[in-house]
C-alpha cells in the first residue's frame, strides 16, 4: 500500500476532503457516493483454462484472471473417518496476485490475495466443491493478473474479475463412481459449473469485495486514487449472495433484493497517512519564535491539510457494513450489473 | 514466495513421536467465556534496540495446548539511507517472522504467506497510533518474532486450525509491538492493544456461542473470527480483521462479534500499562 504514492500537494488535498466531505459529496469525476465506475466485462477469453475472465474499467484498469484446476491425491486418506463425509481442507485453492512493477511477494500483493482467498473460504463450502471422493480432490490454482498499472487500489478490480471467472469455471464430469480412480468425460460440452447455473442453484455464489472509504462523515464506493488518497477509513468487505431453494408459493413474490452474507471486513491502511501535512499560514516559523516541532501537532486548522490520525470509531464501522449489506445497495447493483456478463 | 535461487529441500513436517496407546485428552476449554488467558508482558528486554518487549501468553498447567510466547524489538527511529526518497513522517516497516521451530511444521527462513500478511496487518494497527509527523525524514523498524506460537502439539494430523490461530498471533502481536514502541519513547496517540473474539459451535447442541481469546483447538469448530487493535482511550479501531461464516439470520452478529473483540483487547491493554508502570516505577 505504501508503495502507491500519490503527488498531491497538502492544498489539493484539503480541496479534495473538503469537497468529499459536503453532503451530499462531490467527487472529482461526478460519480454518487455508491457509483461504481462503468465497466466491461468478459469470460471464457482464456482456452487453455477452466474458467477466465477479463473486466476492464473505464479509467483504463484492466485485470485477466484464469482459473486452472487439476486433480490430487488426498494426502492420509484414511478408512477411519469415514462419518466426516466431505473433508475439505482451504489450501487446495491456490491465488496468485501479479501486479505490474511491484515484486511478488510485496507485503501488499501478499495482502491482496489473502483478502481474496478468505473471502472464497469464507464459509467453508467452496473447498467442498472441489471434493471428488475420499483419496482424490480438485487443486484450483486462481492466477490473478493486472494488466494495466496499478492506478487506484486494485482491489474491487482483481474481486470482480476473480468473481466472473468462478463463475465461468467448469470441470470435466465425473464418470466414476465412489473411491475409484476418478475418471472423466471427455466432452467438453457435458462439463459441469462449479456454481451451478439458474435453476438448480442453492448456495453461496463466489463473493464480491467492495472497497469502501469515509470522509467526514460520507461513505463512498469505489474510490479513485485521490479519494481514497485523503480517506480517513477505508475497509474492505467482502459479500456472497446466498441463494435458497424457493418453494412454489414464493414464484411470483418480488425479487429484487438478494440475501447477502457477510464474509469478511478487513481494514486497509489507508494512504492519506503518509501525505505531507499543509502548514497554517500563521505558523511559520520565520515568522514566528516557537521552534517548529511545538506547532507541528496542534489542533488542526480549517483548511490546511492535515493527514489523519488515530483509528475509526465502532460507528463508522458499523455504518459502512451496513451500506454494504443494505438491500438493493451497491452489492446488488454491482451483483446485478455481473449477472448481465454471458457466461461464455 | 518460495526462494528461487537456492535449491532447498522439500518443506516437511517434524513431528514429536506419538504412540498409540496413550491418546491424550482433547483439551476442553475451562475458562468462562468472556475469560481471557493471563499474559506476561516485559518491556526492555533487549538492550540494543531502542525499545523491546516479551509477552508470553500462558497455558494452563498441565495443559496440552503450548501458550504463545513473542518479542518485539524496536530499531530507530533513525535516519533514512541516502538513496530514500524524502518522506514528511516517519517511515514504519514491520516484520512478523515465526522462529522455524515455532510451530509443528518447519518455518524456513524466508518470510512465507501468512508472515508478510500479518507484517501488513500489524503496520495498519500500528499506523495509525504513531504520530508519524513528528519525525520527518527518519526510518522505524519493528521486528516481532514468534517465538512459540500456539499449538497442540499431541495431534499427529493437523486439523486446518492455522487460519484461525493466526488471529490470535496478529493481536499478540499488536500487544507486544505496542509495548515495544511505547519502550523505545515514540510518541503514540494511545497504546494500542490486540483482542479476538470468535464465534464457536458448541459441541453438544447445534447452538453457537462467542468466547473471547479463543484457542482452536479447544473448540470443535469455530465459525467467525474478528481480531481488532484497539485504542482504549479514543475508543477508536485501528485495525479490524474479520472473517468466517457470519451467519444472515442475525444480521447484527457481526456487531456482537466486534465488541466483544473490543472487549477483550481491554484486557489486553491493562497489562500494557501494568508492565510500563512497572517499567517506569523501576519496581
Amino acid at each position: 500500500m505504501a508503495t502507491t504514492h500519490t503527488l498531491l500537494s497538502p492544498a489539493e488535498l484539503n480541496y479534495l476532503h473538503t469537497s468529499l466531505s459536503l453532503r451530499p459529496p462531490i467527487r472529482s469525476d461526478g460519480r454518487l457516493p455508491t457509483q461504481f465506475r462503468p465497466l466491461t466485462a468478459e469470460t471464457g477469453i482464456l482456452q487453455g483454462t477452466n474458467g477466465s475472465a477479463c473486466v476492464t474499467f473505464s479509467d483504463g484498469a484492466e485485470a485477466i484472471v484464469g482459473v486452472k484446476a487439476e486433480i490430487e491425491k488426498t494426502p492420509d486418506a484414511q478408512s477411519g473417518d469415514e462419518d466426516k463425509g466431505k473433508k475439505a481442507r482451504g489450501d487446495w485453492v491456490e491465488i496468485s496476485v501479479e501486479i505490474p512493477s511491484q515484486r511478488d511477494d510485496d507485503a501488499g500483493t501478499i495482502f491482496l490475495g489473502e483478502m481474496l482467498r478468505e473471502a472464497l473460504l469464507g464459509d467453508g463450502e467452496f473447498a467442498k466443491k472441489l471434493w471428488i471422493n475420499r483419496r482424490f480432490h480438485w487443486r484450483l490454482h486462481i492466477d490473478i493478473l493486472l494488466l494495466s498499472p496499478a492506478l487506484s487500489y486494485p482491489l474491487p478490480l482483481l474481486s470482480l474479475t476473480t468473481h466472473l471467472a468462478l463463475l465461468a469455471t467448469r470441470l470435466p464430469k465425473l464418470k466414476s463412481e465412489g473411491d475409484e480412480d476418478p475418471m472423466f468425460d471427455d466432452d467438453w460440452e457435458s462439463s459441469v459449473f462449479v456454481y451451478p447455473r439458474e435453476g438448480a442453484s442453492e448456495g453461496t455464489r463466489p463473493p464480491i469485495t467492495l472497497l469502501v472509504v469515509t470522509v467526514g462523515d460520507n461513505v463512498i464506493f469505489d474510490p479513485s486514487k485521490e479519494e481514497l488518497a485523503v480517506a480517513e477509513t477505508a475497509l474492505a468487505v467482502s459479500v456472497a449472495e446466498v441463494r435458497r431453494e424457493k418453494s412454489r408459493g414464493e414464484m411470483e413474490v418480488d425479487t429484487k433484493g438478494r440475501e447477502l452474507k457477510l464474509l469478511s471486513i478487513r481494514t486497509i491502511d489507508p494512504p492519506s497517512r503518509l501525505t505531507p501535512p499543509g502548514v497554517p499560514n500563521g505558523t511559520a516559523t520565520a515568522t514566528d519564535g516557537k521552534p517548529a516541532s511545538n506547532l507541528a501537532s496542534e489542533t488542526p486548522v480549517a483548511g490546511v491539510w492535515k493527514a489523519p490520525l488515530g483509528g475509526t470509531k465502532f460507528s463508522v464501522v458499523d455504518g459502512i457494513v451496513q451500506a454494504v449489506l443494505e438491500k438493493g445497495g451497491v452489492a446488488d447493483e454491482v451483483l446485478d450489473g455481473l449477472d448481465g456478463v454471458e457466461l461464455a | 514466495m518460495a526462494d528461487r535461487r537456492r535449491i532447498n529441500g522439500p518443506g516437511g513436517t517434524t513431528l514429536p513421536p506419538l504412540y498409540d496407546d496413550d491418546p491424550l485428552p482433547r483439551p476442553t476449554r475451562s475458562r468462562e467465556p468472556n475469560g481471557v488467558r493471563p499474559v506476561y508482558l516485559k518491556t526492555g528486554v533487549t538492550p540494543s534496540a531502542s525499545g523491546s518487549a516479551y509477552l508470553e501468553v500462558e497455558s494452563r498447567n498441565g495443559a496440552p495446548t503450548t501458550g504463545m510466547k513473542l518479542s518485539c524489538t524496536v530499531h530507530g527511529p533513525r535516519s533514512l539511507p541516502r538513496s530514500a526518497p524524502f518522506s514528511p513522517h516517519m517511515v514504519l516497516t514491520t516484520h512478523v517472522k515465526y522462529a522455524p521451530f515455532a510451530t509443528k511444521s518447519r518455518r524456513g527462513y524466508l518470510r512465507d504467506a501468512s508472515e508478510r500478511d500479518l507484517s501488513t496487518h500489524l503496520e495498519t494497527a500500528l499506523r495509525g497510533v504513531l504520530i508519524a509527523d513528528r519525525w520527518p525524514k527518519s526510518g522505524v523498524d519493528v521486528v516481532v518474532t514468534i517465538i512459540e506460537g500456539e499449538e497442540a502439539r499431541q495431534f499427529a494430523v493437523d486439523q486446518g486450525s492455522e487460519e484461525w490461530d493466526m488471529m490470535n498471533v496478529l493481536s499478540a502481536c499488536i500487544t507486544v509491538a505496542a509495548a515495544a514502541v511505547a519502550d523505545a519513547g515514540i510518541d503514540c496517540v494511545d497504546t494500542v492493544s490486540g483482542g479476538v473474539a470468535a464465534l464457536v459451535s458448541m459441541s453438544g447442541d447445534g447452538k453457537s456461542e462467542i468466547v473471547l481469546d479463543p484457542v482452536a483447538t479447544e473448540h470443535d469448530e469455530i465459525l467467525a473470527a474478528c481480531c481488532v487493535a484497539y485504542l482504549p482511550s479514543r475508543d477508536e479501531i485501528t485495525n479490524l480483521w474479520l472473517k468466517g461464516e457470519v451467519s444472515s439470520s442475525d444480521p447484527s452478529l457481526y456487531r456482537t462479534l466486534i465488541a466483544r473483540a473490543v472487549h477483550a483487547s481491554k484486557g489486553t491493554s491493562q497489562a500494557i500499562v501494568g508492565s510500563l508502570n512497572e517499567a517506569v516505577t523501576g519496581a
